[in-house]
Parts: structure tokens; C-alpha cells; sequence
């Protein structure tokens, strides 16, 4: 079996893999203000403008509560096909972030629980299965 | 000691022009900028050698489109600059053309907002992010009309009712990109675009041109222009974003810290405020937008709009011109057509959009980034 493949590395990493799919940390970052953001990066802190060794990597977990939900039906971008769904999720951790909600998923309403797990989506040239991230209701 | 505009000499607005607002075309941006600029100069009645420095707006021209446009007019080697603030770039060079008379460093000053729907292009920041090229503007705000019909218990009809009103007033608007009423069922039965968004309830994609000039006392004087149809300028706040509690809407929390500011600068209420010109580029936008601004307390816009309270002719008319979503949003422009469009209101001239009796109007704008703009003129 060929090994699995981030699409995005730098922004998450993968945690256990369960029937439900890999587990995933998300790669946020936190301020010696206590001001916690995602992704990481050390340009500074939105909140207080510290920067460099104050901010330091800080993991999250990728359960959260809905905020929003929108269904696209119409994308320019002829890389990401419509329809596709997008989503708000209030992370427990603290920061607010949006992505796409996974295509197995049922429709999901504003309040419900959400967590977010690996995916296969495309297979790399060199046959490796590429995950990325997806939100769907919590099991 | 720091002031506000409205602590330095006054200024007003002497003249407005356009060139209408239409869907892309051939027609170079060059005619456009000059077809507005001449109608606000034709409107104050003076001669452009008499302008002593432009502001030009534009997000999508790319650079140094002033000079080959603003030639044409003679070449009077008075200083001019671009401004580029997203979908708020007019009413940033309006406020910084409001603020070089206001200052005293001139006493008349043109800005001037022009525009073609090239692509917008962002320099990447350095920082990855999740999926942020599945979601364009129509979607981030699909996202806040959710929120906002989840949290007020407003269904999909209410807040399409804001761009039946918009398409009405922009029918009455030749310098409209869309000058034709829709019904609601029109409205909600148009191609989906995203979450509950449809067409037209979303600003269309356009070109055009919007001028305003400005003048402080002793240039509507020196000048002989008519002080009669002198419009003040009597506050003037721009913003950018801070840090919210997680899941506030920037936008409208943006939006409530600059209007606030602004209505505190004219010493008014916003019961005082007898016209509105909003950013109302997708439909939720109005109703986030009156109730940061303080019309209504927040959740209670669509009872407001159904009662007819934000028509031209109600409590206080919102978009009388069209808005964005009827008006259009060709960037550049949109700023400086929404103080035009005041100014039309304020003089009594709006014909058969007028909103009587009107005195006092506000004028606001996000950009993306997030930054925002309110002006207020007072007869």
C-alpha cells in the first residue's frame, strides 16, 4: 500500500486513522499574549503585534460547531468544480475557520457538532493517495 | 492635538458627474474617466484649469492610469495620485480630496473613480490557508446570510426583498447598470449562485465612471459657482479591521465602529439620517448594514424593509440610487457615485427617485481587507 500524501503539510498533520477516516491536527500557532490563531506563522500577532519567538506553535483539534453553511453552485475556477459546500466552524480551540465540507457528508445546519478529518482526494502522479482536509457532522 | 475633518475649514461638494454604469465593453477606460469628469465640471460650472489636484480611484487598471486619461482635459501639471482600497478605493480618494481642502493646501480638488472589469489579482501573503479559492465574495457572504436567516429567523424571501426594493429605485436611474424592477419571484427564481444567493440579489460585474468635485468657501466664492447647490461634507472616518470575538461578523462590527465615529463627528443620531447609501453588494449586506449603523436594533431590518421604511419617500431611503446590487459595483467608482448620488438627493434634484425633503445622507463602503468609509453631507 502506498503511503499517504498531505496536500497542505504546512497546515495540518495526520493524527490516528479510525473507520471514520485519519484524525488531523491542525498546525495553529499562539502568542505569549494568549491570543490563539490559525495557521501558524511568526510575521507577527493580529492582536498585540508581537512577533518571532513569541508566537509558537500550538496544535488544535479539528472539532467544532457550525456557523454557516453555503452550497456553491456557481465557481469560475475551473480547478474546483461546483457544487461543492462550504463551511464556518467555531473551533473548540478558540479560532473561526472555513473549508469544505466533505461530499459523503449529510447536510449540516448552523449549531450542530463538527469534525474534521482527512479525505482521499486525488491520487498523485506517483500513485500516492493525496488527503486533505473536510469537515462533516460528528459522530 | 489630532482633528476631524469637520474641525478644519468646510468643504462641499460643488460637482457630480457620471458615466453610466454598464456591463463590460469596448469602450476604453480612458472615455469613461473623461465623460465623468467633464459632466462634474459642466455640473459646478467651472473649467478644469481651475482643478488644483485629482484623486483617481481604481483597483483594476493597474498602474498609472491617471495621466494618460486626465492629458485630455490639458495638461495643467497640476499633482494627482491614485488611490487603490479595494471595493472602498472612491471614498478613500474622496476623503483625502475632502481632506487636501478642508487643510487648506487647495481649495479645489477633483476625485474621480474609473474602472474595467479586469481580473483582480493578490499577491500571496506567504501564508498557506485551507480553501480559500473556493470561496469568492458571493460565497463569504452566502456564509453571512445563513448565519444571519439562522440567528433572526428571517427566511429566504426577506432578505430577497432588499433587491426587489434596490432594482425598483435603480430602474428610476439612468446612470444604472441594471434599470429594470424585478419581482420577488424573478428575483429568487434567477440562476443560484451560492447558499441562497441568486443573481440578482448579488452587484453585477460592470465598468464605469464616477466624479465629484470638491471646494472649500473661498473657491465656490473666487469662482462664482453656485453656493445654493453646495453640498458640505460634514464628517469623514475611514477604518481598517481589528481583532473580534471569534465568529463576529468583521464587516458589520467594522461597519458599526466607523459609522458611530462618523455620526459623533456631525453631532447626529442615525434617526437624523434622511438617505443612505450603503455597500449593499449581496442582499444580507442592507440589513447588517442599517442595523450597525444604528436604524434598528440588530435582527430587526426585515421588519423595516416590509414596512417600506427604507423606500425612497419612507423614514430613510437605503440605496435610493440602486445600490450595488442595481447601481453596480465597477470598484473604482462606486464610492464617488454614492456621494454624487447624495448630493442629487440633498440639492433636490433626483427627479423621479427623489426623496423628499431630505437634508442630511450617509455614504459607506467596505473593502476587502477588511477596511471601511463613512461620509455624511448635511444641506
Amino acid at each position: 500500500m502506498q503511503p499517504n500524501k498531505l496536500l497542505k503539510p504546512s497546515l495540518y498533520s495526520e493524527g490516528s486513522s479510525n473507520r471514520d477516516g485519519t484524525t488531523v491536527r491542525l498546525k495553529g500557532g499562539r502568542c505569549r499574549c494568549g491570543y490563539v490563531f490559525f495557521p501558524m506563522q511568526t510575521y507577527g500577532c493580529e492582536r498585540c503585534g508581537s512577533y518571532g519567538d513569541a508566537l509558537t506553535p500550538y496544535e488544535l483539534s479539528a472539532e467544532g460547531t457550525l456557523l454557516a453553511e453555503a452550497s456553491v453552485h456557481l465557481h469560475a475556477d475551473k480547478n474546483r468544480l461546483a457544487p461543492f459546500t462550504i463551511v464556518k466552524v467555531a473551533l473548540d480551540d478558540g479560532p473561526v475557520i472555513r473549508t469544505l465540507l466533505a461530499d459523503d457528508s449529510p447536510p449540516v445546519t448552523p449549531g450542530q457538532r463538527v469534525t474534521g478529518r482527512l479525505v482521499p482526494t486525488t491520487q498523485s502522479e506517483s500513485g500516492e493517495t493525496v488527503l486533505d482536509l473536510r469537515f462533516s457532522i460528528a459522530s | 492635538m489630532a482633528r476631524s475633518l469637520n474641525e478644519l475649514r468646510p468643504v462641499y461638494v460643488v460637482g457630480i458627474g457620471w458615466h453610466r454604469y454598464q456591463n463590460p465593453s469596448e469602450t476604453p477606460y480612458v472615455e469613461l474617466g473623461l465623460t465623468a469628469i467633464r459632466s462634474a465640471l459642466a455640473d459646478a460650472r467651472i473649467e478644469w484649469p481651475t482643478v488644483e489636484s485629482s484623486y483617481v480611484a481604481t483597483a483594476l487598471l493597474g498602474m498609472a492610469s491617471g495621466r494618460p486619461m486626465l492629458r485630455h482635459l490639458g495638461a495643467t501639471g497640476a499633482p494627482l495620485m491614485h488611490v487603490e482600497n479595494a471595493s472602498a478605493s472612491g471614498s478613500t480618494a474622496f476623503r483625502h480630496a475632502c481632506i487636501e481642502v478642508a487643510s487648506g493646501i487647495s481649495d479645489v480638488a477633483l476625485a474621480v473613480g474609473v474602472d474595467k472589469r479586469n481580473p483582480v489579482r493578490r499577491s500571496d501573503t506567504g501564508i498557506g490557508n485551507l480553501a480559500e479559492d473556493a470561496i469568492v465574495p458571493f460565497t463569504h457572504f452566502a456564509l453571512l446570510t445563513n448565519e444571519y436567516a439562522v440567528r433572526h429567523n428571517a427566511s429566504t424571501e426577506d432578505i430577497a426583498q432588499v433587491a426587489v426594493k434596490n432594482h425598483r429605485n435603480g430602474a428610476k436611474n439612468p446612470n444604472a447598470q441594471r434599470q429594470q424592477e424585478r419581482t420577488l419571484d424573478e428575483v429568487l427564481g434567477g440562476k443560484r449562485v451560492s447558499g441562497s444567493l441568486t443573481a440578482l440579489q448579488c452587484t453585477p460585474i460592470g465598468e464605469g465612471a464616477a466624479a465629484v468635485i470638491v471646494a472649500s468657501e473661498d473657491g465656490i466664492r473666487r469662482l462664482g459657482i453656485d453656493a445654493g447647490r453646495a453640498i458640505r461634507t460634514t464628517a469623514s472616518v475611514g477604518r481598517s479591521e481589528r481583532v473580534y470575538p471569534p465568529g463576529a461578523g468583521f464587516d458589520a462590527a467594522l461597519t458599526k465602529e466607523t459609522a458611530d465615529l462618523a455620526l459623533a463627528q456631525a453631532k447626529l443620531t442615525p434617526g437624523d439620517l434622511d438617505i443612505i447609501e450603503l455597500h449593499d453588494a449581496f442582499t444580507v449586506e442592507e440589513l447588517h448594514y442599517i442595523e450597525s449603523i444604528g436604524l434598528c436594533p440588530e435582527g430587526h431590518g426585515v421588519r423595516m424593509l416590509k414596512e417600506g421604511a427604507l423606500d425612497i419617500g419612507g423614514q430613510c431611503a437605503i440605496n435610493p440610487s440602486g445600490g450595488l446590487i442595481a447601481m453596480g459595483h465597477p470598484i473604482g467608482p462606486t464610492g464617488i457615485g454614492q456621494i454624487g448620488e447624495i448630493v442629487m438627493q440633498l440639492r433636490g434634484e433626483a427627479g423621479p427617485r427623489q426623496h423628499g425633503g431630505a437634508r442630511t445622507g450617509l455614504a459607506h463602503m467596505v473593502g476587502v481587507g477588511a477596511v471601511c468609509y463613512v461620509h455624511i453631507l448635511q444641506k
